[in-house]
């Protein structure tokens, strides 16, 4: 019998009866050959590969990373809310010391859910790993550091907008180049906001970059960024479609190759994002992952079609990609801040955030307090409406932010604003958002 | 017809005598481990003598002649063959036999991905008798979805003139996942193939006699609670191994008077404690396999947790801060005070408090105040600390085996919404100890509890109140229109794909189910249901190109009712 060297907790939640529609990607059948495959290979009887079964999180939970319009209720389906109960489970089961690795390997996924939520976009509706970041620093520090390391194919635009501005969160995205794939974002230029500048990494990588690609910028790139930034718990979330079989993107990594990219990243939680080869690439992948977490053999691991070659020119490519990164992340601290934010009160950025799972369009304003105490209270002001059509307009919302470790000042500008907003009632919806109290109240007209 | 139950057990053999559904007589030899037939043919004899003068009897048989053979490492040796494709290397995994891999492998649907290298296999099957096997296992990686592979093997190797003893495919053996499982369930039914028609040779034989001429069938026990016939355990005796626990749950179910509801069956014995747990009046089972002897098996069996905790357990003494804690077992510390021994058990507590009415109570109260004395406690409050302690050890193993099911994995979210209902509705106990123990334990959990009549030779009469279980595995796939029905070794096309529904796929496992279980001589073979279903869309780009149909189909399990007359019962035999 085969024992683990690191005892692995397994959440898996396949949500066999839940999909967004049957012939969707995110459908109900997405994990049914992943389970075949973990089951045939023997892997639950691993001794040290422990399953769990996820809770079902509450709207407290959702809230510490999201804004929900108008309600966590009116957004999210309980299969959401199991999704993130596994995901902060995973999280338990590390701090806990119940296993030194987890694996939430579960659907529906979240790397594409902002801050706000209007509705879902990227076939996410709340953001699995954002969730579990708060559930992990309200249980045991807001100190706590925290990197992600978002191995999806597409950008994690999701959790990015939501940690932009977090100086606690280092979050790296590898993805397909953002110029040929959806959601479009992650250039390496797109770095963080004032108060985490540098913080956010974003690796974007040449169609058809194949394992050598892939763990190139692994060695060169992600892991000395986080052995210089010292994080107390590294986060991988594992998209799968980065493999060669995916039916969505251009990648040509393998099973194995992710497997060696676990191996190297040595996280101490997983959770599963995209990924839509259901048959081909999952099942193979997912095995990998898990022989990786848990320290045994997966030089066997091998998809039944052969993988084909990263082509020649990309290998350049991806170094001078590696090359910016890493002088970017150099010189991280040597930009001029105020160049970038300006000298003002307030740092203001604009956006429009498409949905595209729900064909909504966000219309979004945002000020960030340029604090030298705090990394700053923030306003946003959004409104979201049917993409063909204004007259659908659900009319524009606020949200107050009060990060973690706010100064006293911050603090009470961000609740006197929220009054304010609030009495003046030209927003239909207005909502606070206070994580250190874990305080998440809203105004309705 | 009348019915005799024989459980040929570790220490001793059971047999018990039941006709009209009441018990008529019991019986007990010592278990002669030399010679398990002797054991049965002693048990035969004295039951027989409740035997009347006519009518037919059906011999119900549950004998440990597997599991030894399994524990001990004897049986026939032998070897397995396995096409374990990519994934985990199972050169790291320690099988405990000779494992020879070969080439070829079946995707999880069931597809070929590499052929099977014929040329291997007879190399590999000549390596394994020259090595020393007499018995061969042959299992594939996911050949419960197309047993191909598996079947060329058995057919090479039969025609080969090697003379393996048994040759074992394993996909007969289970329509589940899990191909390490596979691989040594196989093995084990190889090795004990011989054995076990050895056995059923020489039953047939006695059977022959004039003496036992009114002995008409034999039915031989399985870990599932299930019976078989003579012949099919002789092709599938890796299904016989931990017949003697499950013998004992179905004797509980039997005798019990709580027949429909969530129960904890408690069967308290010298050496051990065994739990199992009824859902609804049925017994729950092993979740992946029976376990015996370090090896993992797909084997269908009852849920059982044995625990080192009986009347005759040692009695450890822990002081904490000034304060004195008793720890029992997990050893024996031998036969009670009270019965002659020399050193304190929870018996020899419950003797001295006169809540059991066995042996001599001046020992026991000598003993335990022995033990009490250097304490600083009196033999009355060391007494009642050994009870305590027992009474908690036990909740406390119960408490932690329903916590271990409350939190069994589930993959769909109306089943986390709505998870199964196991917590227990009543306690259930049997064996000598069980009138002391199981009240207070059933009142440190809340609930109500039922002493069953008999203190000994339940698993005999569970061995009779046993019928025959059989159950199919339907996998349809109509995109690739295979239809696989492991079990049976069925691997054919399915006609006009495209109108097999759930409904068809439905009514097919059913009439599979059936037809299984009238081949094989069962009683009520129309009486079958579907245990397990699963549906899922073959999707490709965005359009739904077929059907996965996973159905699991079975015999409807049953227990045959069992009173108990009067005079029969514990303490008026
Ligand atoms: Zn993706
Ligand atoms: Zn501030």
């Amino acid at each position: 019998m085969l024992t683990a060297k690191h005892k692995v907790g397994l959440i898996f939640f396949p949500a066999f009866d839940w999909c967004i529609t049957p012939d969707h990607p995110e459908r109900e059948e997405r994990l049914l050959y992943t389970r075949d495959q973990i089951l045939e290979e023997g892997l639950l009887d691993v001794e040290g590969i422990e399953e769990y079964r996820p809770f079902v999180a509450e709207d407290k939970d959702i809230l510490r990373a999201h804004v929900c319009v108008p309600s966590v209720a009116a957004r999210v389906t309980e299969s959401h809310r199991i999704a993130v109960g596994g995901t902060m489970l995973a999280a338990d089961l590390v701090l806990d010391k119940k296993v030194d690795r987890a694996f939430a390997l579960l659907r529906p996924p979240g790397h594409h859910a902002m801050r706000i939520v209007h509705g879902s976009r990227g076939f996410c509706t709340v953001n699995n790993e954002a969730i579990m970041v708060e559930h992990i620093r309200h249980r045991l520090s807001p100190k706590t550091r925290i990197a992600i390391v978002d191995t999806d194919a597409h950008h994690a635009d999701g959790t990015q907008d939501i940690f932009y501005n977090d100086p606690g969160i280092l979050h790296i995205s590898i993805h397909q180049d953002g110029r040929t794939l959806y959601p479009g974002t992650g250039d390496v230029q797109e770095r963080g906001g004032p108060a985490a500048y540098g913080q956010t990494v974003n690796i974007p990588l040449p169609p058809g970059t194949g394992d050598e690609g892939l763990l190139y910028v692994m060695e060169k790139a992600v892991m000395p960024i986080l052995a210089d930034w010292e994080p107390d718990i590294i986060i991988n979330a594992a998209g799968q479609d980065n493999h060669f079989t995916d039916p969505l993107t251009h990648m040509n990594v393998s099973a194995r190759g992710y497997a060696r990219l676990t191996d190297m990243l040595g996280p101490d939680i997983v959770v599963l994002e995209g990924g839509y080869s259901i048959e081909g690439g999952l099942p193979y992948v997912n095995v990998g992952i898990l022989l990786a977490l848990a320290g045994l053999d997966y030089s066997h691991v091998k998809e039944p079609v052969p993988q084909p070659t990263q082509p020649p020119q990309v290998m350049g490519q991806i170094e001078r990609i590696t090359e910016t990164v890493m002088r970017a992340w150099a010189t991280r601290d040597q930009v001029d801040r105020s160049r970038l934010f300006g000298e003002g009160e307030y740092f203001q950025r604009h956006r429009a955030i498409y949905y595209d799972t729900d064909n909504l369009l966000e219309e979004q304003r945002e000020l960030i307090r340029l604090c030298p105490d705090c990394s700053g209270w923030r306003l946003i002001y959004s409104k979201a409406s049917g993409y063909y059509s204004s007259l659908t307009s659900r009319g524009q919302i606020a949200a107050v932010v009060i990060p973690w470790l706010a100064c006293p000042k911050c603090r009470a500008e961000a609740e006197d604003k929220y009054e304010l907003i609030a009495k003046e009632g030209r927003c239909r919806q207005v909502f606070l958002q206070d994580v250190a109290r874990d305080a998440f109240t809203n105004w309705r007209k | 017809m009348d019915i005799i139950g024989i459980d040929v057990g570790g220490t001793n053999t059971d047999a018990a005598f039941i006709r009209h559904g009441r018990v008529v007589g019991m019986a007990k030899v010592p278990t002669n481990h030399e010679d398990l037939i002797e054991s049965t043919k002693q048990a035969m004899n004295e039951i027989m003598a409740y035997y009347a003068t006519s009518g037919q009897v059906q011999l119900h048989l549950s004998t440990t002649l597997s599991t030894n053979a399994i524990i001990e490492g004897t049986g026939s040796p032998a070897a397995a063959l396995g096409m374990p494709g990519p994934g985990v290397n199972l050169a790291a995994l320690d099988l405990g036999f000779p494992f020879f891999p070969l080439g070829g492998y079946i995707d999880h649907r069931g597809r070929e991905v590499a052929e099977l290298n014929e040329g291997e296999v007879l190399a590999a099957a000549k390596e394994a008798k020259r090595a020393g096997a007499e018995a061969l296992a042959i299992a594939g990686k996911f050949s419960h979805r197309n047993p191909v592979h598996e079947q060329r093997a058995g057919a090479l190797v039969a025609a080969s003139g090697l003379g393996f003893s048994n040759v074992t495919l394993g996909h007969r053996l289970s329509g589940r996942a899990n191909f390490p499982r596979r691989v040594v369930t196989a093995y084990l039914n190889s090795r004990v193939a011989s054995l076990q028609t050895h056995f059923c040779r020489i039953i047939e034989n006695l059977l022959e006699m004039e003496k036992y001429r009114a002995i008409r069938e034999v039915l031989i026990l399985k870990a599932d609670g299930g019976t078989m016939s003579l012949e099919e355990s002789c092709q599938l005796p890796v299904e016989t191994i931990l017949s003697g626990p499950a013998a004992s749950i179905l004797g509980a179910q039997a005798l019990s008077k709580h027949t429909q509801e969530n129960a904890v069956i408690v069967d308290i014995g010298g050496t051990t404690t065994d739990i199992a747990v009824i859902v609804a009046g049925e017994p729950l089972y092993q979740r992946r396999g029976a376990d015996i002897a370090g090896y993992r098996t797909l084997v269908p069996a009852l849920f059982t947790r044995s625990i080192g905790l009986g009347g005759d357990s040692e009695v450890h003494v822990q002081v904490e801060e000034g304060e004195v804690r008793f720890r029992l077992g997990p050893r024996r510390a031998g036969t009670p005070a009270a019965m002659g021994g020399s050193r304190p058990t929870p018996t020899d507590a419950a003797v001295a408090l006169e809540m059991a009415r066995i042996g001599d109570r001046g020992r026991a109260r000598e003993c335990i105040k022995e033990l009490a004395e250097p304490l600083g406690l009196s033999w009355r409050q060391a007494a009642q600390g050994i009870i305590e302690a027992f009474t908690g050890q036990l909740v406390e193993e119960v408490r932690a085996i329903y916590q271990r099911l409350a939190g069994i994995p589930l993959y769909t979210v109306s089943e986390i919404l709505a998870p199964p209902d196991f917590h227990p509705r009543v306690m259930v106990g049997l064996g000598g100890p069980a009138q002391v123990f199981i009240p207070l334990a059933a009142k440190l959990m809340g609930l109500p509890w039922e002493i069953l009549p008999f203190s000994e030779g339940a698993n005999a009469i569970g061995a009779a109140a046993a019928r025959p279980t059989a159950a199919i595995t339907l996998h349809a796939d109509t995109e690739l229109e295979v239809l696989t029905i492991p079990e049976i070794g069925y691997h054919g096309r399915i006609d006009r794909a495209l109108l097999f529904d759930r409904q068809r796929a439905r009514q097919e496992a059913l009439r599979q189910a059936a037809s299984y279980a009238q081949r094989l001589g069962l009683p009520d073979h129309e009486d079958v249901y579907i245990v397990e279903e699963e549906s899922f869309n073959v999707v490709r780009g965005f359009h739904t190109v077929g059907r996965i149909h996973s159905i699991r189909a079975q015999l409807r399990p049953r227990v045959r009712r069992i009173e108990v007359t009067e005079d029969i019962a514990d303490g008026k035999a």
